[in-house]
């Protein structure tokens, strides 16, 4: 028995001596497999620290290439790409663009044979990843290859599937929906529109931009899922009628022609609802006040569900507030008939309201002088 | 038998054996690595419950760690901590709280309500801080990996708890996690193990877990080369992670509980050399450690709690992972002897010894008894008591000595009194230069000025330094036996690796004392001209001064490294050795990175250099602490239009801090150039007064 050696140890050992030619057999199966069906993609770019290259993935026999939205693919006469056989083509047609899914659909013209493709809704019907699964990233980051060269490969974990909190310099990412964290850095120049796929080389999703997590503020390497999809507005003459399109149905509309690029759903700015609420004012020096309640108005929404000056406020419908500023952000979008949960810390309990925001006043009350 | 379920990793190990030779030793490679992935899922499931999600409120955006130290934003995600007690202690990463927040929550995996939380201590040396929520059930508190069983190659699993979910406020999902290996132990002088796992501030805080889910450590940012809670820091996503034994986090966890700050143990000693030679005190700090416990300067370092050290590296990885208060045994070669002195208990700070001013200059290469006073710094405390020039101070009392006592000259007088801190009061007879009468003087000592004397009495040598010395049963210098060589000379080192230039005023004469003025070139200015042309800027005060210069060159387009301290400091000495030189007033001078060099070698060279001259440059490193018997002083100058200028008044402030005597001058035309003739006749003087008492 494994006297004398502990089971993870055994377990290596084993992996060790006896599997490598064979893990490395399977791998180069799955390698060669992917390698087939991505794209190098050459547009815009090579200024201001841009690259004029980028990755993209086969999806049909006749030409199709899913990548990521974005200034590469702005002008279609400066667009080439390669096919992994190494053919040149210079005539490509920006099909479908969504800069809310991060997405674009390219058709390479003149293609006279059928080519390797990912079949994109045989893949989505697998189960999504889930954290701690293998995967490969493919993509061609800083250029690395041209023509008929293979794609750089890198093996990672699934690190976490999240919604995407993230920006780019001081711009919010506009897709927020859920993303694959892996922990290989794979999100480079050049990266977005790769392949993530599982270890047996199985489409799970694709690679997207540099971006820095809003959160951590960390660089983050994460990829688009196959089932990504926002809510969306299809008609804005009827901004509560919403529609949720997904990925799978921008490309699937994009290749009939019938596409058409839409308004995401963002909450809108408001007066903000009432709730009489007067928190303490900044502190010099502190970045982040926290949202401490220096008064409630009588009869106000607060004073209704029993809110009292010294409360600290700390989530915000589920949503940690970290400071004063962050509290207003979120009042300024609501409206005067929202409810609002609120979790406040009075002494070293926390305990949860609802309060129910009301009209402002039409003249805020001046408290009687004592 | 042992009683208790076998982990799933071992069931998964018999099962692929047995697989393995029912398939004649060639597993499918999709049993090996999926057995590998679920291995690593479960060990994961099997820690998750002990991995907490920490928010906190309020605080700064950014995190520095001073004036032009580094800055980092601090993200305003959630960050992680791991559960170490069953009744609510949570340990955590400094840097999680490191800008200062006002109020802290923790979501513990299973429970929807978040709970306030306290910092209870932080562990200054492992850069940790212990968090406690209140809890009245028993939270999971995961198994440590034995340290002895760690082994580098093993898998190690990095956790956090930084994903927002708003539909999953009991935290039912999977930590965020990242996949890697143990790539080394006893990082960061013992304390941390690395992982080529990605460590970030998406998992500082969180546990790194072997694949039978048992935490190897606590994920931090850390650093070799600095100790401040944001090193490391620039390192994150690297495949340079760092993580803090749960065993050794376990060992001081009572003394964290009970609310006590953890700060690293000093033993207070000053070695020479760099990290590879031999561990030979040169200082010892005053109430440290080594103080205390009868380290003495000399003294070689061979054992640490009796393992062996033969580095000055291998010392620090014995000493770097010992907190404040514990106690080690240090065994030392003394000559011959070999002594273990026991029970020295380290201590958090070491006392930066203020240096004493009694406020006088004595008359040098005097062989007389007692010291004849040559200036008075005027408003000392020697003015105050009205010593005046010519007088001899006969005898000396300090506190605790019976009765006067006699002294011969100027290095003994100083040996006595330098010691002292400032305040102490010192008797003195004097024996007046007019009328020949002895007055007893009481007097005050001062703090050690930064003054320097705007004139200086031309005479300041008895010129008698080859004569024995009266009181003092030590040979007399040996006299030349023929006339050394003056000039600008041109000398290389024992091993003619590296060349230097010496110059000799022509006058020279052994029976007076020379200041040594080492001369570290800026870069590029190593060449014969500039050697002649720094030789013209200072061969008259070299003569009236007696003055000699040093100058080693270094062709480096970088200047100077502080792998040149041998051949420089083997250069100042084999000067000492061929002239009279005062070794009260040997000096490193530089200009810009010359400059850096010169406070380098002034810190690690403390046996050979009073003074640290500078134009131009900034303290790149921290200072280090002000030695008794060893005293240094600081003249710096700054061009106005030097960019440089702020940060040399920085620096000026950081060496205060540290108790030296710096003179700091800004010449409001000059830029980044070397000094013009009304500093550089003040920087003469202050050569001529570094001997004062």
């Amino acid at each position: 028995m494994i006297r004398g050696m502990t089971a993870p140890a055994a377990l290596l050992a084993l992996a060790l001596c006896a599997a490598p030619a064979a893990t490395q057999q399977q791998f180069d199966k799955a390698v060669k497999d992917v390698n087939q069906k991505m794209v190098k993609i050459y547009g815009l770019g090579g200024f201001r620290g841009l690259p004029a290259y980028g990755t993209g993935m086969a999806i049909s026999a006749d030409g199709y290439i899913l990548t990521v939205s974005g200034y590469l693919i702005e002008s279609p006469k400066d667009l080439r790409v390669h096919l992994a056989d190494g053919r040149r083509f210079d005539k490509i047609k920006v099909v479908a663009v969504e800069p809310e899914l991060d997405a674009a659909l390219l058709k390479v013209e003149d293609l006279k044979d059928e080519i390797p493709f990912f079949d994109l809704k045989e893949s989505a019907k697998r189960p999504a990843g889930q954290p701690g699964d293998w995967v490969l990233a493919f993509s061609n980051q800083f250029e690395i290859a041209t023509r008929n060269e293979p794609m750089t490969v890198q093996r990672g974990s699934v690190a976490s599937v999240s919604r995407l909190r993230a920006r780019k310099g001081i711009t919010e990412a506009p897709y927020n929906g859920e993303v694959y964290v892996v922990d290989a850095i794979t999100n480079n120049p050049g990266a977005g529109g790769g392949a993530l796929t599982t270890r047996k080389g199985e489409l799970i999703g694709m690679v997207g931009k540099e971006l820095r997590n809003t959160l951590t503020d960390t660089w983050t390497n994460y990829a688009l899922p196959l089932n990504a999809k926002i809510e969306v507005i299809p008609d804005a003459e009827k901004p509560d009628v919403k529609a949720t399109v997904s990925l799978l149905d921008f490309i699937d509309k994009g290749i009939k022609g019938t596409y058409k690029t839409v308004a995401r759903v963002r909450p809108e700015g408001g007066t903000g609802g009432y709730h009489g609420i007067i928190l303490v004012t900044n502190p010099e020096g502190v970045d982040r006040a926290p949202p401490y309640i220096e008064e409630v108005r009588s009869g106000s929404p607060g004073a209704k569900v029993g809110l009292k000056s010294d409360d600290l406020i700390v989530y915000v419908n589920g949503e940690l507030v970290s400071s004063v500023k962050t509290f207003k952000d979120i009042i300024s979008k609501t409206k005067p008939t929202d409810e609002i949960t609120l979790e406040v810390k009075r002494g070293d309990k926390l305990r949860q309201v609802t309060v129910k925001l009301e009209d402002h006043p039409k003249v805020a009350k001046v408290p009687a002088p004592k | 038998m042992i009683r208790r379920p076998l982990p799933l990793t071992a069931a998964l190990a018999i099962c692929l054996m047995a697989t393995a030779s029912a398939r004649a030793q060639a597993p499918a490679e999709d049993d090996i690595n999926e057995a590998l992935e679920k291995a690593i899922k479960a060990s994961v499931a099997k820690v998750a419950p002990s991995v907490v999600q920490i928010e906190t409120q309020g605080g700064t955006e950014l995190i520095s760690t001073g004036e032009r130290g580094m800055q980092v934003r601090k993200g305003v995600g959630p960050t992680t901590g791991v559960i170490v007690s069953e009744d609510g202690f949570i340990i955590s990463s400094a840097f999680n709280f490191a800008n200062k927040p006002s109020a802290i929550f923790v979501t513990i995996p299973g429970r929807t309500a978040r709970e306030p939380a306290t910092v209870v201590a932080t562990d200054h040396t492992r850069m940790l801080t212990l968090i406690r929520v209140k809890t009245d059930g028993k939270l999971p508190v995961p198994t440590a990996a034995p340290k002895k069983e760690l082994q580098v190659g093993q898998t190690a699993v990095a956790l956090g708890r930084t994903v927002i979910n708003l539909d999953d406020k009991e935290l039912k999902q999977s930590p965020v996690l990242s996949v890697g290996i143990v790539s080394a132990l006893n990082r960061i002088w013992g304390k941390a193990l690395q992982t080529d796992a990605k460590v970030s501030p998406t998992n500082y805080g969180g546990p790194l877990i072997d694949i039978s889910g048992r935490v190897q450590g606590i994920l931090v940012p850390a650093s070799p080369r600095d100790e401040n809670v944001l090193a490391g820091t620039d390192w994150y996503d690297s495949g340079i992670g760092f993580a803090i034994p749960l065993e050794d986090i376990n060992g001081v966890l009572d003394r964290l509980k009970k609310g006590t700050d953890l700060r690293a143990g000093l033993l207070g000693i000053t070695m020479q050399g760099d990290t590879f030679s031999p561990p030979v005190v040169s200082a010892i700090q005053p109430d440290s450690a080594a103080a205390k416990g009868g380290i003495l300067a000399g003294d070689t370092i061979v054992a640490i709690d009796e393992k062996p050290v033969a580095s000055q590296a291998q010392l620090k990885h014995q000493l770097g992972n010992k907190y404040d208060g514990d106690e080690i045994s240090v065994t030392v070669k003394r000559g011959d002897k070999t002594e273990v002195l026991k029970n020295l208990r380290l201590s958090a700070s070491l006392t930066s010894f203020t240096p004493p001013f009694l406020g006088i200059l004595p008359l040098r290469d005097d062989p007389e008894m007692g010291v004849e006073v040559r200036y008075v710094f005027p408003k000392s405390p020697a003015d105050a008591a009205g010593i005046k020039v010519g007088d001899r101070i006969t005898t000396v009392q300090i506190p605790g000595m019976m009765k006067p006592q006699q002294f011969s000259g100027r290095d003994q007088f100083s040996a006595i009194v330098g010691k002292l801190p400032p305040g102490t009061e010192v008797k003195l007879e004097v024996q007046r230069a007019a009328g020949g009468q002895v007055d007893p003087i009481r007097v005050k000592l001062g703090v050690l000025t930064d003054e320097v004397p705007e004139k200086l009495p031309a005479t300041a040598s008895a010129r008698k330094a080859l004569e024995p010395r009266k009181g003092q049963n030590a040979p007399a210098p040996k006299k030349p036996e023929k006339k050394p060589e003056t000039g600008l000379l041109k000398r290389a080192t024992a091993a003619r690796e590296n060349e230097y230039y010496v110059y000799v005023p022509d006058d020279y004469d052994p029976n007076t004392s020379y200041s040594l003025v080492l001369w570290l070139h800026p870069v590029g200015k190593g060449k014969e001209k500039d050697m002649e042309a720094f030789r013209d800027a200072w061969e008259d005060y070299c003569s009236a001064n007696h003055l000699i210069i040093v100058a080693p060159t270094t062709e480096s387009e970088k200047g100077w490294q502080g792998t040149d301290t041998d051949f420089v400091s083997q250069a100042v000495r084999d000067t000492m050795a061929q002239y009279t030189i005062d070794t009260k007033r040997v000096v490193a001078h530089g200009m810009g990175v010359g400059g850096q060099m010169a406070y380098y070698l002034g810190f690690q060279s403390r046996d050979l250099f009073r003074g640290v001259a500078t134009t131009g440059a900034v303290l790149a490193s921290p200072a280090k602490d002000n030695i008794a018997g060893q005293p240094l002083s600081f003249y710096l100058v700054a061009g106005g239009k030097d960019p440089l200028a702020k940060e040399i008044a920085d620096t000026k402030t950081r060496l205060l801090e540290k108790k030296y005597s710096v003179a700091h001058r800004e010449i409001p035309a000059m830029g980044h150039q070397y000094l013009e003739i009304k500093t550089l006749a003040e920087l003469v003087r202050w050569l001529d007064s570094l001997d004062r008492i």
